[in-house]
């Protein structure tokens, strides 16, 4: 795995917060045959990586590339077939549900299709302190706290997820995830089902949030552009594997692994065409 | 070739597209970008006459045929459009899984739009194998026999492709046809629909996209078309205020800075201000914008009162 060597550093890299060790995660395919068992099929292949406290930390790679496996593993909805996972220095990986408390107050998710992430049938105030109900915390005005952080008036509290456009669903997905004050904020794609105009809005909006609260913010996109404008570290995951990792504007700049490359030269810019 | 005067779309009481015209030349590739909700994508429906119910539109868009005659696309009754239709324009929809069949061979799928136009069947089962291999699927015997849930999101958009020129149409049209894709397989998509399109109207979102396949191009916003003319010059000067927040938008500076952003939303059908339907969004907006401005100007195009420049 080519990595770069990084910015030369004067102070003390932050402390380890989300390590990852030889994860590999293996699915097996349904049995198409009463003799055999179903093919396997390895979804991450021997994954180390690390986030420190307050990094911006991306993962790119196309479909099937295993970034949606890596987050799920990460935010323990699956759990690996090896290797092994700390949060915060503490294990996560083989534990029951009711033994990760520490890890659902801590890490919150936004996802990429903010349609279909909110039960259209409760109402904003409900989805927004359902985190906290959820871990018996009190929601008190932590509700209207929230939506004005995320640029919503306090009026929407009272309305249905279809009464908003794609933009504002997904302030709505990014005030739940706050709820609970997390450290960590993981956001699955969360602008590629939104229009250009308003993706810069919640760009600007996770930018302006981690930020003030201080959070880590581990960030996965199939865009290298925008990972580019989001974060400092990244990496590029291809086929199940992390080809390449660090520095984002080294990889941009100078990619090591032929994969980074052709991804790069890919995208369609508009510099480039006109 | 394709000549679309005052197409004006409504469900109901509510205009969702407006007044709309614009040219396509033959071999010529026009983009058509806007937002989510600015009508595009029923711009192109009325096309093919696929309105949903309840949805009708009205004024005229007139195909030019090879010897001469014209055939109008709406306004006309099924009976007639069922002929035009999938034969001499066809459209490639963004959604390649839920477009196909799942249920049939790909090979058949690919013959069934050529039999429903006259040709027999084991000549359109030939000339099936040879549009898949046209739109560069490797092994097209082998995929002709695959199901669509056995191919890739990319090979699924090439076969929907692969029908769409069946019966040599006059015009492609394709609704975000690589939406749905990874970059590297839409790159390959995109230069394979430039390359085999006879004249192309190409809906998309995304700038980049558009200016990587069109010559021309149309942008919409709350169902009219504010700007139109050649993509490079529409792109480094745009006139209308939208086009020039959303090419802004579309840059991705680097790390620490502000995105330009259009402020608000699209608004929702029928809520658009009355006059220029983007003066609520617009930091330029004052009131002589309370006005319909007109879509002036030769070549490139642009209705607004307080064009860039």
């Amino acid at each position: 795995m080519p990595t770069h060597a990084g910015t030369p550093q004067t102070e003390e890299p932050a402390e380890a917060l989300i390590e990852a060790e030889h994860v590999s995660r293996v699915y097996h395919r349904p049995r198409t045959s009463l003799t055999k068992p179903g093919a396997a099929v390895r979804a991450l292949d021997d994954v180390s990586l690390t986030v420190r406290r307050g990094e911006r930390y991306g993962i790119v790679g196309e479909s099937g590339s295993g970034k949606s496996t890596l987050l799920r593993l990460l935010c323990a909805l699956d759990q690996p077939t090896s290797g092994s996972i700390r949060f915060d220095g503490q294990e996560i990986t083989g534990r029951p549900e009711r033994r990760l408390r520490f890890l659902r107050e801590n890490l919150q998710i936004v996802f990429q299709d903010p349609m279909s992430s909110l039960d259209p049938r409760m109402r904003v105030r409900d989805l927004v302190a359902e985190p906290l109900v959820g871990l018996g915390l009190p929601a008190g005005d932590r509700v209207a706290e929230l939506l004005d952080a995320v640029g919503l008036p306090a009026s929407a509290a009272d309305r249905y997820p279809h009464q908003f456009s794609g933009g504002q669903r997904q302030r709505i997905a990014i005030a739940r995830a706050l709820a609970p004050r997390p450290k960590v904020l993981v956001a699955d794609e969360p602008v590629s089902a939104l229009d250009v105009s308003v993706r810069g809005q919640i760009l600007n909006l996770l930018a302006d949030l981690v930020d003030e609260l201080g959070l880590t913010l581990v960030f996965v996109s199939h865009d290298l552009s925008v990972v580019r404008h989001v974060c400092e570290t990244v990496a590029v995951m291809s086929r199940g594997e992390i080809v390449e990792s660090g520095p984002v504007d080294e990889i941009w700049a100078a990619p090591a692994h032929p994969y980074t490359r052709t991804l790069l030269r890919a995208v369609p810019t508009l510099k480039g065409l006109l | 070739m394709l000549k679309v005067e005052g197409l004006t779309v409504r469900s109901g009481d509510v205009e969702l597209v407006h007044d709309v015209s614009f040219d396509i030349a033959p071999g010529e590739r026009v983009g058509l970008i806007g937002e989510s909700g600015s009508g595009k994508s029923l711009t192109a429906l009325s096309l093919m006459g696929l309105l949903p119910e309840g949805v009708t539109a009205t004024g005229r868009a007139a195909l030019d045929g090879p010897d001469g005659g014209g055939d109008d696309l709406v306004g006309v009754p099924e009976s007639r459009l069922k002929r035009l239709r999938g034969r001499d324009v066809s459209m490639v929809f963004q959604e390649p899984m839920t477009a196909l069949n799942p249920l049939m061979r790909i090979g058949a799928q690919v013959a069934e739009i050529m039999t429903l136009h006259g040709t027999p069947r084991p000549q359109a089962r030939r000339r099936a194998l040879d549009l898949l291999d046209r739109v560069r699927l490797p092994e097209p015997a082998q995929i002709a026999r695959a199901y669509p849930h056995q191919l890739s999101g990319g090979q699924r958009q090439r076969v929907m492709l692969a029908i769409a020129l069946a019966n040599e149409p006059r015009l492609l049209i394709c609704d975000e046809p690589t939406t749905a894709l990874d970059v590297t397989v839409q790159k390959q998509m995109l230069e394979l629909i430039a390359e085999v399109a006879p004249a192309l109207l190409f809906i998309t979102h995304d700038l980049a996209v558009v200016a990587s396949v069109c010559e021309r191009v149309l942008v919409m916003y709350g169902g009219r078309v504010v700007e139109s003319g050649p993509i490079r010059e529409v792109f480094t000067r745009p006139r209308h205020r939208y086009t020039e927040g959303l090419l802004a938008a579309s840059k991705l500076t680097p790390r620490g800075t502000r995105l330009p952003t259009i402020k608000g939303s699209v608004p929702a059908a029928g809520r658009f201000p009355g006059g220029c339907v983007f003066r609520n969004r617009c930091p330029h907006a004052t009131p002589t914008c309370e006005d319909v401005p007109a879509l002036t100007g030769d070549g490139h195009a642009h209705a607004c009162w307080h064009p860039a420049d």
